[in-house]
């Protein structure tokens, strides 16, 4: 242990070139990680905290929220299919309001609107109440700062020939957020209103997607099928399906699952080559020390120390620059600093480069004490 | 110069390692940047084709194409104003369409124009559009008639344009009629009545948008550049891409670097017998800067083939678009990394004595 701290001390450069460079690595893995965790939430995350135990969409809106809408004879035949206990409009659109003081700057908000009491409420109250009655609210409790908070008035300013809509926020729930911007849960009176307030030539305010509270012992998934298949030109989603299905979430985790699996690839390779090409260099250094007595086992402790080392220390200047980066906020999007994540990415990347430095194991093993007695000859 | 190709040549096993990591370090770069430029291709042509100086919004749409609606008041006072030149409205609708012959739906962006973007033509007879060939991919072909959104509103396919996309959604490009009859049939709560667009896109002189702006009191005016980065999330796709995509960059230099200095401190005493024979530090240095942009180069090639077959083997959700441009800024950047990096080992070689390299090397 004493030599292989040692080295480290006396070839500082060599190690921290190579522990600066597994911090990036293990920073960028976090970073994204994170990036891809709070995208998603944030992106759909009022999907995936309302009761709704189906979702019915247009066929035509591939499963996109903001392309839906239903028909009012499709309403109706939903409410119709065996299994369906409470059909109800759910909308959803995004706004310009102001939130908060009447003087703050103008600001986007997304409003779902849904029939109070029935599916499509949120299910993440953490402050305040449910609305009760037209004009009250819930807010996203990330955005309660920015004059979302229990309290607050939000305006939705209205286009030309349009009448201002404005909602009292009465409650705050977590991780309600839809494509990313702060997201109001009303009910569909209010949501109708601010549709009005914004385009006053419009003829009908339709649902974006019915929402449906399954009979006592159906199941969502049976259910969902049994709407699509009886109502032409919908397609019903369970909760689930609908937040792993919308546009972008499937595309955003598979394109940052490829990256990060190179990440992942990269850090333990760079790390198990660099001991490879070092043990190598100093084959003449352990060959003699086998030589003189000391046994593989300590050789090879040495050399997991010295892996080990790299990491942690790598690992650490990830997590401070990971760290500084979670007190910022990324265009909009919030990085969670997530102690369980931290820890399995940490404890991963060191696995892996302790498995990518056995082909440096191996060659320590394979010294043979003898070759020292025959001068340069040393073969490894 | 000459020896350091002579040990690339006959030790390439040397070298292998840097190579495999740059190899990969190539490719992530690719990756990183193929899917940055998927994001921004596919969301911002329709607004980058644009053949306009600036774009008109509603003051209360926040720079939203969707949310933005502009009368034909706001456009007589548009055209009004001193320096404009053209006036066009512009319109989108984002629905599904069904395809001829094929079971899975389209995504399209009917767009309603007047003034044709660049490599668009005049606008078609009603009811007929120009599509992007990205739609080529969903089954399109020219002839076709979509059926697009909930109602079913049909298009006739006339022919084919080129990057012209809207939010990742394959644009047909139609009369402002036309998409005025696929919004107010598939979308009743944004109903758009004659004579209102969602946007105008204005050709003119001088300081347009500061006039345009003064003069109706309720628009907001964007140059195209600008109108292309209030698209929502293109600004903050760039800012986290780009930071990654230097960050993994430092990590190349940071590892060109490293090995370049275990490959130094592996020869110094060759290093040494070399200067003693005159050799300049500035030759020898130059050699392992010349070797570094070598295997930079092959991992380059190496990075950029794999970058290739992952892009063909991808599934198509993910938007991946390999551009010249990609590999061309991917490739000066790891050669500036890799002569960087290699820059390490000048402290080394310069500090190289011969007399004591010999007596160490003997």
């Amino acid at each position: 242990m004493y030599l292989a701290l040692k080295e480290m001390r006396r070839a500082r450069v060599r190690f921290g070139l190579l522990a600066g460079a597994v911090g990036l690595l293990v920073y960028l893995i976090l970073f994204q990680q994170a990036i891809s965790t709070g995208l998603i939430d944030q992106f759909i995350g009022a999907l995936k905290n309302q009761s709704a135990d189906v979702l019915v969409y247009n066929a035509q809106a591939r499963r996109n929220l903001e392309g839906s809408i239903v028909l009012p004879e499709q309403s109706a035949a939903i409410a119709e299919v065996e299994g369906v206990a409470v059909a109800a409009p759910l909308g959803e659109g995004t706004f310009t309001v102001v939130a908060g003081d009447p003087d703050a700057d103008e600001q986007d908000a997304v409003i779902f609107g849904y029939q109070l009491g029935g599916p499509g409420e949120p299910t993440t109250l953490t402050a305040g109440r449910l609305p009760e009655r037209t004009g009250e609210a819930v807010a996203s409790s990330r955005n309660a700062a920015d004059g979302f908070d229990v309290g607050d008035t939000v305006t939705v300013v209205p286009n030309a020939g349009g009448t201002a809509t404005s909602f009292t926020v009465v409650g705050l729930a977590e991780e309600i957020n839809y494509s990313v911007a702060p997201t109001l849960f009303t009910d569909f009176v209010g949501y109708d209103a601010a549709r009005r307030a914004v385009n006053p030539d419009a003829t009908d305010v339709l649902p974006s997607v019915v929402a449906v509270h399954v009979a006592e012992g159906a199941d969502p998934a049976e259910v969902a099928e049994a709407i699509t298949a009886a109502v032409d030109g919908t397609e019903a989603l369970t909760r689930q399906q609908a937040v792993d299905e919308s546009p972008g979430v499937s595309a955003v985790r598979q394109s940052f699952s490829v990256i990060l699996l190179l990440f992942y690839l990269v850090a333990p390779l760079v790390t198990g080559l660099f001991f490879l090409i070092v043990t190598f260099q100093k084959a003449g250094a352990l060959t003699l020390l086998r030589a003189i007595g000391a046994p593989a086992g300590l050789l090879v402790r040495s050399l997991v120390v010295q892996v080990a080392a790299v990491v942690v220390s790598g690992a650490a200047v990830a997590v401070g620059l990971f760290w500084l980066t979670t007190r910022t906020v990324i265009g909009s999007i919030s990085v969670p600093f997530d102690l369980g994540a931290i820890g399995f990415t940490v404890g991963l990347v060191l696995v892996l480069a302790l498995v990518t430095s056995l082909a440096a194991i191996r060659r320590v093993l394979r010294i043979e004490p003898i070759a020292a007695t025959t001068g340069a000859g040393v073969h490894l | 110069m000459g020896l350091a190709t002579t040990e690339l040549r006959r030790r390439p096993g040397r070298f292998a390692v840097a190579t495999v990591v740059l190899t990969f370090f190539s490719l992530l770069l690719l990756l990183l940047g193929g899917l940055l430029d998927g994001l921004f291709l596919g969301s911002t042509g329709a607004i980058r084709a644009q053949d306009a100086d600036v774009i008109v919004y509603s003051s209360t749409a926040r720079d939203s194409f969707l949310r933005s609606r502009l009368g034909s008041d706001v456009r007589a006072e548009v055209e009004a104003v001193p320096g404009v030149a053209d006036v066009g409205g512009l319109g989108f609708t984002l629905l599904g369409a069904t395809v001829p012959g094929e079971n899975e739906l389209a995504d399209v962006a009917v767009a309603g124009y007047e003034l044709p973007p660049t490599g668009v033509p005049e606008p078609p007879p009603a009811g007929h559009a120009w599509a992007d060939r990205r739609l080529e991919d969903a089954g399109v072909s020219i002839g076709d008639t979509l059926l697009v959104g909930p109602s079913a509103t049909p298009i006739v396919v006339d022919g084919w344009v080129e990057d012209t996309n809207y939010l990742q959604q394959g644009a047909l490009w139609t009369t402002l009629d036309t998409w005025r009859t696929v919004q107010n049939a598939n979308r009743p709560d944004a109903f758009v009545p004659d004579g209102v667009v969602q946007v105008l896109v204005v050709r003119g002189d001088g300081d347009l948008a500061a006039s345009i702006d003064a003069a109706t009191g309720s628009t907001s005016t964007l140059s195209v550049d600008d109108a292309v980065y209030a698209l929502p999330g293109v600004a903050s796709q760039q800012s986290t891409f780009n930071a990654i995509i230097f960050a993994t960059l430092a990590v190349v230099l940071a590892v060109v670097a490293l090995f370049f200095s275990l490959l130094t401190l592996e020869r110094t005493g060759l290093y040494g017998v070399l200067k003693a024979i005159g050799a300049s530090t500035a030759r020898l240095f130059g050699g392992v800067v010349l070797q570094a942009v070598v295997v930079a180069l092959v991992a380059f090639v190496a990075g950029g083939l794999l970058a290739w077959a992952a892009d063909a083997a991808l599934p198509g959700g993910i938007p991946l678009q390999l551009t010249v441009s990609r590999y061309v800024f991917t490739f000066v950047a790891l050669i500036a990394a890799a002569v960087l990096g290699s820059a390490v080992s000048l402290r080394r070689v310069t500090r190289i004595d011969p007399a004591s390299a010999i007596g160490s090397a003997a």
